[in-house]
């Protein structure tokens, strides 16, 4: 689940990272009130979760004079279709340099990785495929509870020494807060010392429940339904519904639809074992949006049972048709149950994928 | 069998179980097939002296191990102690451990893995269906009527998808040699290297299904390292681009994770990759 800047903040400022003095705003008629705290200048910036946020005009930067106005019109505004509900007014820092820091995990490497480079901000990602050498990284020993010395003096050379501080309070919020990302970029260099001007925190769905956050807010209401009854779920923009088990099947269902011409409304990953009324919950979720216009079951298993699959089928009565390829336990007896009804049984993915294609042609 | 001999004694952590009673059985089942010696212990911390379908339980695996003569360790453990019952069975001195359990903490995942690097053994998941060489051994939950004996290995990161290819395969009449789930998560134990270069160094292994997903680079890694033949499938060509991880996630992994690149970068390499599954059989066909 993604942080937003001012709770990624707020924990980074929690184990000692400086963060600029800031307040955060849910209307602009908050901003007047929150002003005496700051000196002279300030930065608005929209706390949305999308990519590009200070390009597509979500960070104002203001005088006190102007910031009642300059508030109005953020809170006004989308940032790449994002209604703006908070906003974090934040002192201006005099800027000498910044630099860029994350953490995050390598997946071939199989340990968390430091990534630091000598030039941070909003060109980092093109700077690092022309000049990869510009982006320095530095794998960590799980198994460590702290950030070698010597990786840390490697890793930051001739920048300044209080940027080692900051790497191992980072790591600290990274390992504790089972995070899959902590960035700071940029990472600035100020008269006043090192600040984090940005902030960045992702925590691992699998830890949600450890780190006592009960509400997963990255997904939509459908989703979260999904959620409880331990499926995932993803709404796209086609007809078709699919419901598969295991990730990979139902990927490759969506691509076979893909590859005959049709276009998926949503998918569903019942996981493992589905037993009749999980597949009712997962058939009515998967009807339950409007653009479904046909439904693909494609499930795939030895230790499914196919006659309860189709008895849980047959409970959920939806008005789309449904069609079902089974395969595991019992194959025959599902068969039966579902034959003289209005589902077509079809033996193969193939087959399902064309027939729920051709449904909606 | 691609790690170790074709008959290990098996112990399977999380005994008691719902998920470790049930594949007890049709590990157990699978083995008296196959005349091989299947679960000889479970261990569950505080169900010592019960017994699994005949299969006695222990309380932790150093006491399973004096008992038995054993090298692998099934899990089925729930998520929250999982990576404790990993780093305990490469304590204990098993070679092999196969991590069942979905849904494990990353950071976990990457301490258990690497204490049992250090500790000599294996590590095949987790969030894997485990591995099964046909005709010799089932270590896992794969359906084993959908297998069948050859020369054909299969090493995937999925499960169900697994099967579907396993059928297509034997279907067409393809055998497979062992077929292996590394598992679907972020960090894994074996990745796609280290399964390529055991079948490497297996005689019975003549060709290669790779079967793959969006995310990560390990699919191209491991085809670069092999000089057995390989076809590859990847899956979630269609699939909604990745929610983006900040820069660091692309500074990583060079910005393409996506199955279209991905799937480029393996045709670079000189590896047919299918478009659907049931092209799997033919492009296999031209490679043996």
């Amino acid at each position: 689940m993604k942080f937003l800047e001012y709770e990624a903040k707020k924990v980074f400022g929690e184990y000692g990272i400086p963060v600029p003095k800031s307040a955060l705003i849910r209307s602009p008629d908050e901003v007047s009130a929150c002003l005496d705290g700051f000196d002279s200048a300030v930065v608005l910036k929209a706390q949305v979760d999308v990519g590009g946020r200070g390009k597509a005009g979500g960070i104002v930067m203001a005088e006190k004079s102007d910031a009642v106005k300059a508030a109005e019109d953020l809170f006004s505004r989308e940032i790449r279709g994002v209604p703006v509900s908070e906003v974090l007014v934040e002192e201006r820092l005099a800027i000498a340099h910044e630099y860029y820091l994350s953490i995050t995990i390598d997946r071939s490497g199989k340990h968390p990785v430091i990534l630091f480079a000598e030039a941070g901000g909003v060109d980092i990602e093109s700077a690092a495929e022309e000049r990869p050498e510009a982006v320095r990284k530095a794998l960590v020993s799980p198994l460590l509870n702290e950030v070698p010395q010597f990786l840390i003096r490697d890793l930051i050379r001739g920048a300044p020494v209080e940027i080692g501080g900051v790497i191992n309070r980072l790591y600290h919020v990274f390992c504790d807060r089972d995070a899959l990302l902590a960035e700071i970029n940029p990472l600035v260099i100020t008269p006043a010392g090192v600040y984090a001007a940005d902030a960045k925190l992702i925590i691992d769905d699998n830890a949600l429940r450890r780190q006592g956050i009960s509400v997963n807010r990255d997904l939509t209401d459908r989703e979260r339904e999904a959620e409880k009854h331990g499926f995932s779920y993803v709404e796209l923009d086609g007809d078709i519904g699919v419901i598969g088990n295991g990730a990979g099947l139902t990927m490759s269902t969506l691509d076979l639809i893909d590859y005959h011409g049709g276009s998926a409304a949503n998918f569903l990953d019942v996981g493992g074992g589905a037993g009749r009324e999980r597949v009712m919950h997962a058939v009515r979720l998967v009807a339950g949006m409007p653009s479904v216009k046909v439904i693909i079951v494609n499930l795939l298993g030895g230790i499914t049972l196919c006659d309860e699959v189709a008895q849980g089928i047959i409970d959920a009565g939806v008005p789309q048709q449904v069609i079902v390829r089974l395969a595991g336990t019992n194959e025959e007896a599902g068969r039966r149950i579902l034959a003289g009804r209005d589902y077509l049984m079809v033996a193969s993915m193939e087959e399902a994928v064309r027939a729920g294609v051709e449904a909606v042609q | 069998m691609i790690y170790g001999g074709r008959d290990p004694g098996i112990i399977v952590q999380g005994a008691t179980g719902k998920q470790g009673v049930f594949h007890i059985g049709l590990m157990n089942a699978y083995a008296r097939e196959v005349g091989g010696q299947g679960v000889v212990a479970g261990v569950t911390p505080g169900r010592g002296g019960q017994e699994v379908h005949g299969v006695p339980v222990y309380d932790s695996m150093r006491e399973a191990m004096e008992n038995h003569d054993a090298s692998v360790s099934v899990i089925f453990v729930p998520a929250a102690a999982a990576c404790d019952s990993v780093m305990e069975a490469a304590h204990a001195g098993c070679d092999l451990v196969v991590a069942i359990t979905e849904h494990i903490p990353v950071h976990d995942t990457m301490k258990a893995v690497e204490y049992a690097r250090l500790h000599g053994a294996s590590v095949i998941g987790p969030n894997s269906p485990g591995l099964l060489s046909p005709g010799e051994v089932k270590l896992g939950i794969m359906p084993a009527h959908l297998f069948s004996p050859g020369s054909v290995g299969v090493v995937s990161r999925s499960g169900t998808l697994t099967y579907e290819v396993v059928d297509e395969l034997s279907r067409a009449g393809i055998g497979q040699s062992t077929v292996v789930g590394i598992g679907g998560d972020p960090v894994i134990g074996q990745t796609f290297v280290d399964v390529l270069a055991r079948f490497e160094d297996d005689p019975q292994t003549k060709a290669v299904v790779l079967i793959g997903e969006v995310g990560g680079n390990l699919e191209e890694e491991g085809v670069s390292f092999t000089d057995l033949p390989v076809v590859a499938y990847i899956a979630g060509v269609s699939a909604p681009p990745e929610k983006r991880m900040g820069h660091a996630g692309a500074i990583i992994e060079g910005g393409e994770g996506d199955a279209r690149s991905k799937i480029r970068r393996l045709r670079e390499l000189g590896v047919p990759v299918a478009s659907r599954p049931s092209e799997i059989p033919e492009l296999i066909k031209e490679m043996l």
